[in-house]
């Protein structure tokens, strides 16, 4: 599919298989076009150029299928706050088609399902954060959709109702349900994902589990420092250094590719000490997503 | 069905929200009963009570033996109409000095002097004679109302002399005789069209459409009911405009917090979703304006008219206010931007609707004409013919007009909607 918004390409030629059953995660930094693939695929954009299926329906000509076969789980809490949690699920319920008593039984189903059953009837908009969160995802679940696509939905969150989302990702995809995941947080793709597309400027630049894109970067150590200087004082001399395949300077942190650290660390100890820097804090990582994106990209994956 | 429960929904938020609850309900009858309450208040026939005015009238008028009636008698007579009985209290004087003293002394609001040769100059082609109005300096609205009911009568007179002029000259021209009795027939007629003009004007009806209702039906109301019906008709007009557009507003608002976008993402087509919106929006103000006229014929016993045709204009002005909204709605960004732009918007195409002048009369004619530039002007018309004992044929050309105002509104703010979220 392309997408261009005027001269935006926001997503050019991406191109990827999603099996029943998987979690797939979209890994990428903001701006990568991660949320235009989404909304295509939820059909609320037209492609530009191409068509994708959806449970062998068509985006483009059999819109309403894929709707009814997929729960969409909005990057923004989308709720009316003004009704009552079991209020919500109802209205959303009967835009999925439910009526009657098979509505009142999954209504209770998804309470129970996401924690607020002893809250069925307060007002959403005096919830906390994290419950909203949780009636959020609830929404999507009511029609017990094939395909659920969440589009970053522990961006701006706690750690723990983060955690609970994860949690409950995994549990929708031991129920059988496909999970479709966008996110910017390296992390949460390792931990949840079967299958990952990296993807940077509107394009797919690596696709793959886990193991086979961390090979990408082969058994390069990353190297996170900071130091009490510009990095601009010591980048130069780190590239030249042997063993050192990469460098990046991104918001006073640098971020070295590195063959093994072991060897290399003190040979930028001592770079270091003769520019008159000092390296401040020292963290080595074993291969990783992060390195892979810096290795394809030259930058680091961060917002 | 889908429909419904989109407009379920956003009836049920709208019916939770205090601040919508109080401008629908609360507000127009809050304005209405303040000038209720201005004008003298809860009175036993549920209208206000104007003072009547005590007037001394001297006619001086002396007709020539060549005319066989007084126009001096005539104004005298037409100031003791019993219609005028409410406003005037009309007393002849012996004399001018009399009729003078008894205003210096309070015991008259107004004297009205009329000439000696007030019939002979005003019949003559060049002829001018002056009515004197003598008056209580600390008193304004009695002689205000005085000064506009002998204006009445001049100007209709003026209008007669130009009349016969214009038929004396074209039977002139055709060699045809005329004779007294002829020029006092055309007078005669040119007087009643004039006053069935006037009559028509007073009852909001514009003179160049002749939809104003048979007098037959016109059902005597008293000065204060009769000017309390259009003052709440207009409250009723504008605050069913502005939840017409406050309800339109919940399509932007829910764009801007997401769920307009997951309403897009379920298998509900976006013209049942509009139309979800649509008919929101309908039935609130169906319960709006039903729920205003009930109170207001309860609280200041106004009488709205035939039933059939109150719900005819009240469905005009619903589908006039429902598409009007819509498309005030479809042309903003922003919630930010539609709270100054409705309120500007609605204020301004309310005062060109003349919803906030039902209460002042004899305003010029082509402010009646400037009115029907808006949907608002044409439901108060509508109204207005209601009020005054119209029937169903009487208010079919303004509900038809609202009705077509609105569906074209309607269906521009729908295409611009449409656009903007295809």
């Amino acid at each position: 599919m392309h997408k261009n918004f005027g001269d935006v390409y926001a997503v050019q030629g991406v191109n990827f298989d999603v099996q029943a059953g998987e979690i797939f995660s979209l890994l990428g930094p903001n701006g990568a076009g991660k949320s235009t693939i989404i909304s295509m695929l939820a059909c609320l954009l037209e492609p530009t150029q191409g068509d994708a299926l959806v449970m062998g329906h068509s985006i483009l000509r059999d819109p309403m299928a894929v709707k009814a076969a997929i729960g969409v789980i909005p990057q923004d809490i989308a709720l009316y706050e003004d009704l009552s949690a079991r209020e919500n699920l109802n209205f959303w319920g009967k835009m999925y088609g439910l009526r009657g008593a098979a509505l009142r039984q999954r209504v209770d189903e998804v309470l129970g399902v996401i924690g607020l059953a002893e809250r069925q009837k307060g007002r959403v908009g005096k919830f906390s954060g994290g419950m909203k969160r949780r009636l959020n995802v609830g929404i999507a679940l009511l029609h017990k959709p094939h395909v659920i696509i969440m589009d970053e939905p522990t961006v701006g969150i706690d750690p723990q109702s983060r955690r609970n989302i994860l949690d409950n990702v995994k549990e929708l995809n031991q129920q059988g349900m496909t999970v479709l995941y966008t996110t910017h947080y390296m992390e949460e793709a390792q931990e949840l994902s079967d299958n990952i597309a990296i993807m940077d400027q509107g394009k797919i630049i690596a696709h793959g589990t886990h193991d086979e894109l961390v090979k990408i970067v082969g058994e390069l150590d990353r190297i996170d420092l900071t130091i009490n200087a510009e990095a601009g004082r010591v980048l130069e001399r780190w590239q030249a250094t042997e063993g050192v395949h990469q460098v990046s300077a991104e918001n006073g942190q640098l971020t070295l590719l590195v063959d093994d650290s072991n060897v290399v660390l003190p040979r930028l100890f001592e770079s270091a000490s003769r520019g008159g820097v000092r390296i401040t804090s020292v963290e080595i990582q074993e291969p990783n997503l992060e390195a892979v994106f810096l290795h394809l990209t030259g930058r680091a994956l961060r917002d | 069905m889908k429909v419904l429960d989109i407009a379920l929904k956003d009836m049920l938020r709208s019916f939770r929200s205090g601040f919508a609850l109080v401008m629908m309900f609360v507000v127009p009858l809050l304005i209405t009963g303040i000038i209720y309450s201005a004008f003298g208040g809860l009175g036993g026939d549920g209208g206000f009570d104007l003072p009547v005015t005590r007037v001394q009238v001297v006619n001086l008028d002396q007709p020539g033996p060549q005319f066989s009636f007084s126009l001096g008698q005539m104004l005298v007579g037409f100031l003791q109409d019993e219609r005028l009985a409410e406003l005037l209290q009309v007393t002849e004087a012996a004399d001018e000095a009399n009729a003078r003293a008894a205003v210096d002394s309070q015991d008259a609001g107004v004297a009205v002097i009329i000439p000696p040769d007030f019939t002979t100059a005003a019949l003559a082609p060049e002829g001018r004679a002056s009515i004197t109005l003598y008056q209580d300096p600390t008193l304004t609205l009695g002689p205000g109302i005085v000064k506009g009911i002998v204006s009445q009568f001049v100007d209709g007179f003026a209008g007669t002399r130009i009349a016969s002029g214009v038929v004396a000259d074209q039977l002139g021209q055709r060699g045809v005789a005329i004779d007294a009795s002829l020029m006092q027939e055309v007078a005669m007629q040119y007087g009643a069209w004039a006053e069935a003009l006037g009559r028509s004007r007073g009852e909001g009806a514009h003179p160049a459409l002749d939809i104003q209702p048979p007098p037959s039906k016109t059902e005597p109301v008293s000065q204060g009911a009769g000017m309390m019906g259009p003052i709440m008709a207009g409250m009723v007009i504008f605050f069913a405009f502005f939840t017409g557009a406050s309800t339109a507003e919940t399509i932007i608002r829910e764009d801007e917090v997401g769920t307009l976008a997951r309403l897009f993402t379920t298998p509900t087509p976006r013209a049942v979703i509009l139309g979800g919106k649509f008919a929101a929006g309908f039935i609130t103000l169906i319960a709006q304006v039903v729920v205003l006229m009930l109170a207001s014929a309860v609280i200041f016993r106004i009488r709205w008219g035939e039933p059939l045709s109150v719900a005819l204009v009240a469905l005009g002005l619903v589908v006039a206010a429902v598409g009007f909204g819509l498309f005030i709605m479809s042309f903003l960004k922003s919630t930010r931007q539609a709270g100054p732009v409705m309120g500007t918007v609605l204020t301004l195409s309310g005062m060109v609707g003349g919803l906030f002048t039902t209460g002042i009369p004899n305003l010029p004619a082509a402010y009646d004409t400037i009115n029907l530039l808006t949907p608002h002007g044409w439901v108060l018309r509508g109204w207005k013919l209601v009020m005054a004992g119209g029937g169903v044929g009487d208010v079919l050309l303004p509900v038809l007009v609202t009705l077509g105002m609105g569906i074209i509104f309607f269906a521009v703010g729908a295409l611009v909607f449409r656009r903007r979220f295809a």
